[in-house]
């Protein structure tokens, strides 16, 4: 040890000032006659000497010794499965930026089946979910849970992973004293635990809230909503905060039966006709005049409240009333599915409806129409805008790629156009994916 | 007279003094071949008219005899000598004999060490087409080219020692000073010196006086061992030729792969085995993509590695996965540790299980103990396969402790034992998070390239025995 520190020294310095050292290595002869005269070539004969001696001599660091490594305490078993070597295999290739944007649906299904992540893609799951807004803790919250065990193991050898244990004890104390983040992480769980409990929570907390408001409904987004949610929604649109009003609007017009979708379902009866005439069966489309203040509370925007550029006013709001209108509404009065709907030649409007319904169809989570308005566009139907191939677009991630198997396997690649393409790889990719987690 | 009628009609086309002379490289090795083609040096000649082969035994200066061996149909030639030269005098001097007519024929055939040569080079002519010869177009030209070559490269070599000991004159304390032109311009002149191998070695060392404390260890442990491999390059005669390979590819004499495979060379008989791929490191260099593959024969439990090179941008070899067997022939390069090799022939894919389990991992002192008894053979190994059962452990760095030491066992003599001890990972390989996950705190088959700098983690296999690359 020493005689190759005090030959490092002497190389430092160089042998013009430094005398060489000796080097002896044990259990070997001692050759002490010098090779060259030159004391350079000297030194570096026994640096590499000492070198490979040092080398081939690594011992093991023994137990005890200022070196020694302590082997890390073991996690928990963990009783859930991990999930099938295939879906593992395109997770990892999720991680490495295919479809980045599906990971969320990954981690859903694997949470429902309860099965876990591979352990060796944990880290760059927690390291993705990590750099995620911290106000939006769903990839978060669903990291933690498919990880299980190993998860809540490596978020206490790693500081930046602490949100999986954080995420696992948000008890009371996380809503009383937590940040927002912590807070909506709680209620959130709180609504997927008990519903009503976390109704009760909101209700009482709403007072004193202030801004945080629009946490508490942004937190309901990710869960069903029933009924006995209306009346805090429907209060909620007379706020004065135009961000409040907005998510109650987004809210109630998702949920079946509610008021406001009873509303908007009068607005848009006399926009839509079917009507046969000699040269086939139309549809005739009449948009609303303008909006009123009714309308407003509704959530329904005018022209300024963004939207697709191409449209003008008018058409305009017939997409905004189209989009918050419950689809059974046309299936009632067309008395038709929706795939006979969306048949009738609807000529220049069929852009605006097929957005208009395809929000629709999302926000109501109906996939009969989510189907139909695929089918639509892969026909090469509507979808020739640029809104119309973002409305694809969506429509390709939220669709049950098992209902739109059919298309997604008999396509002809070759003349198809990009959105239309897209739409068939994402579906075809969802498909192969929640295939593969049911193994 | 002394040569009968029958005996020289007995080897078809006996080539004439002027054709044998043709084949020296150059005049000089004319001149000692003839002085060397007396029956005196000569002892165990034979020839046999069935193999067209010749082949004899020569005392030079070293104690064993020099083996040279011809293949008459190639002609290829084989010595054991550590000449350069391309056929060497042995192989010239030999052929004059039988050209003479003093070769006898030897209705025995060759002994075992010419034979099993010989073999090999009648399967694989009897395999590639004649259009890949392994020997080359014009000999002669080949071995003009070939000694320009070793001039060069000896002369670079002694620039390189000249300047490795200027280092070590003015002390290496400047180092940490001069920037990356100082490595730069010897390695450019090892580059033009057609050293290319130790050219690479000295770009790694523009990095080295930064890489944190030790570094002025490390620069005196890659100067003197580039003082080493100068050295032995220069004394190359008086190594066993197996460790001369290793110096000679470690400096830059890359051996043709298709000559490896036609087992042209003292490398021995190919390795049929179910190779299980351990590992795989894929390694960006200057405009060349190199992948190494770590095998293991299952039967064998020899230890092989693949090494394959792609130009940037496009694909390495991906014919072996990490996590399967392959049935395979592999042939070795001669050096003095016997590591790298090449596929030859891989068998039907259908017989071998595609996956045959993980790999038994030894103790951590089993790895020390390998690579310390090859690093006795070959001084610049500093890439060693390891399959190691072990635990990982964070603190006070990334390292892997012994799966079934236990914490606390007592040393006993001297620290020897090692279970319970521990190893650092390599500080490249960064956190190495996946092997903790992976590991969960619990005992794992480790496999990876151990280097004096730590363990370079490659992959582990999961409690349910698949591998997975890390």
């Amino acid at each position: 040890m020493s005689a190759w520190q005090d030959l490092v020294t002497a190389s430092l310095i160089g042998t013009e000032r430094a005398e060489v050292p000796a080097a002896t290595v044990p259990g070997l002869p001692d050759r002490t006659e010098a090779v060259s005269d030159d004391p350079a070539a000297l030194l570096l004969d026994r640096a590499a000497l000492l070198t490979v001696a040092r080398r081939g001599g690594t011992l093991i660091r023994p137990a005890g010794s200022g070196f020694q490594a302590e082997p890390l305490p073991a996690a928990e078993p963990d009783q859930a499965p991990p999930v099938s070597p295939a879906a593992g295999r395109r997770l990892g290739r999720m991680l490495g930026g295919e479809h980045p944007d599906l990971l969320a649906e990954w981690l859903t299904a694997a949470v429902a089946r309860d099965r876990r992540v591979p352990a060796h893609l944990l880290p760059a799951l927690l390291d993705r979910a990590r750099r995620v807004s911290p106000s939006d803790p769903e990839l978060r919250r669903l990291s933690a849970e498919a990880g299980g065990s190993r998860a809540r193991w490596l978020a206490r050898l790693n500081p930046d992973w602490r949100f999986v244990t954080a995420l696992a004890e948000a008890g009371e104390d996380a809503w009383r004293l937590g940040g927002k983040g912590q807070r909506r992480a709680y209620l959130a769980a709180l609504r997927t635990r008990d519903p009503a409990a976390a109704r009760e929570l909101i209700t009482q907390s709403w007072e004193a809230a202030g801004p945080e408001r629009v946490m508490f409904l942004s937190a309901l987004a990710g869960a069903e909503l029933s009924l006995a949610d209306e009346p805090l929604l429907e209060a909620a649109l007379d706020e004065r905060d135009a961000e409040v009003r907005g998510w109650a609007a987004h809210l109630l017009a998702r949920l079946p039966g509610s008021a406001l979708g009873q509303r908007m379902a009068r607005r848009a009866a006399g926009c839509l006709l079917i009507e046969r005439s000699m040269r086939g069966t139309p549809m005739i489309v009449i948009p609303p005049d303008g909006c009123d203040a009714a309308m407003r509370r509704d959530g329904v925007t005018s022209r300024h409240g963004g939207g697709p550029a191409e449209m003008d006013g008018r058409t305009h709001l017939l997409h905004e009333i189209l989009a918050r209108t419950p689809l059974r509404t046309w299936t009632d009065q067309f008395g038709r599915t929706a795939e006979q709907i969306l048949a009738v030649s609807s000529g220049a409007w069929a852009p605006v409806l097929f957005t208009g319904w395809s929000r629709a169809a999302m926000a109501q989570r109906d996939q009969e129409w989510m189907t139909a308005l695929i089918d639509w566009a892969l026909a090469g139907g509507p979808t020739g805008t640029l809104f119309g191939a973002e409305t694809l677009r969506q429509l390709a991630r939220r669709a049950d790629p098992a209902r739109c198997a059919r298309e997604t396997t008999a396509s002809r690649a070759a003349e198809i156009p990009p959105p239309v393409r897209d739409a068939i790889s994402v579906l075809r990719f969802r498909y192969d994916m929640l295939k593969e987690l049911e193994l | 007279m002394s040569v009968p009628e029958a005996k020289v009609s007995s080897v078809a086309e006996r080539w004439d003094r002027e054709r044998v002379l043709a084949l020296a490289p150059d005049a000089p090795s004319q001149l000692t071949a003839q002085s060397l083609a007396s029956g005196r040096a000569w002892t165990a000649t034979g020839a046999t008219a069935e193999a067209d082969a010749v082949w004899g035994e020569c005392r030079g200066s070293a104690s064993a005899p020099y083996r040279a061996a011809v293949d008459l149909t190639g002609p290829a030639f084989r010595c054991s000598c550590p000449s350069r030269k391309f056929p060497c005098k042995h192989v010239l001097a030999l052929l004059l004999l039988w050209s003479d007519g003093s070769v006898p024929d030897d209705a025995a055939g060759p002994p075992d060490w010419a034979g099993s040569w010989l073999m090999a080079r009648a399967a694989t002519a009897g395999r590639a087409p004649s259009g890949e010869q392994a020997e080359p177009k014009d000999p002669r030209a080949a071995a003009r080219r070939a000694e320009q070559r070793e001039t060069r490269v000896s002369s670079g070599l002694a620039e390189l020692d000249r300047w490795l000991c200027d280092q070590a004159r003015q002390g290496l304390a400047a180092s940490q000073q001069a920037g990356y032109a100082h490595w730069d311009d010897i390695a450019a002149r090892m580059v033009d010196a057609q050293a290319s191998g130790v050219a690479e070695r000295l770009r790694a060392l523009a990095s080295v006086p930064h890489s944190g404390p030790g570094w002025d260890g490390r620069l005196l442990e890659e100067y003197a061992l580039l003082h080493l491999l100068a050295v032995a390059y220069r004394r190359q005669g008086e190594l066993p030729p197996p460790l001369r390979e290793t110096v000679r590819s470690r400096i830059g004499f890359s051996l043709r792969q298709a000559d490896v495979l036609a087992g042209t060379l003292a490398n021995g008989q190919p390795v049929r085995d179910h190779w299980q791929v351990l590992a795989r490191r894929d390694l960006d260099q200057d405009r060349v993509r190199a992948r190494r593959t770590w095998l293991r024969g299952r039967k064998t439990g020899r230890d092989a590695l693949l090494l394959s090179f792609a130009a940037a941008g496009q694909a390495l070899d991906d014919s072996l996965t990490v996590g399967t067997d392959a049935d395979a022939d592999l042939v070795f390069y001669p050096g003095a540790v016997a590591l790298r090799a090449a596929v030859l022939t891989r068998h039907g894919d259908g017989d071998v299980p595609p996956d045959g389990g993980p790999p038994e991992g030894s103790t951590i002192t089993a790895l020390l103990a390998g690579y310390a008894a090859a690093l006795a053979a070959d001084p610049w190994l500093d890439t060693w396969p390891a399959v190691v059962e072990i635990i990982p452990a964070r603190a006070p760095a990334p390292a892997v402790c012994d799966a079934d030491g236990g914490v606390g066992g007592h040393t006993g003599d001297g620290g020897h034992t090692g279970d319970g001890g521990s190893l650092p990972l390599h500080p490249g390989a960064g956190d190495c998070w996946p092997l903790f996950a992976l590991s969960g705190g619990r005992p794992v088959t480790l496999a990876g390239e151990w280097t004096p700098r730590g363990l370079w983690p490659l992959t582990a296999w999961d409690e349910t025995g698949r591998a997975v690359p890390l």
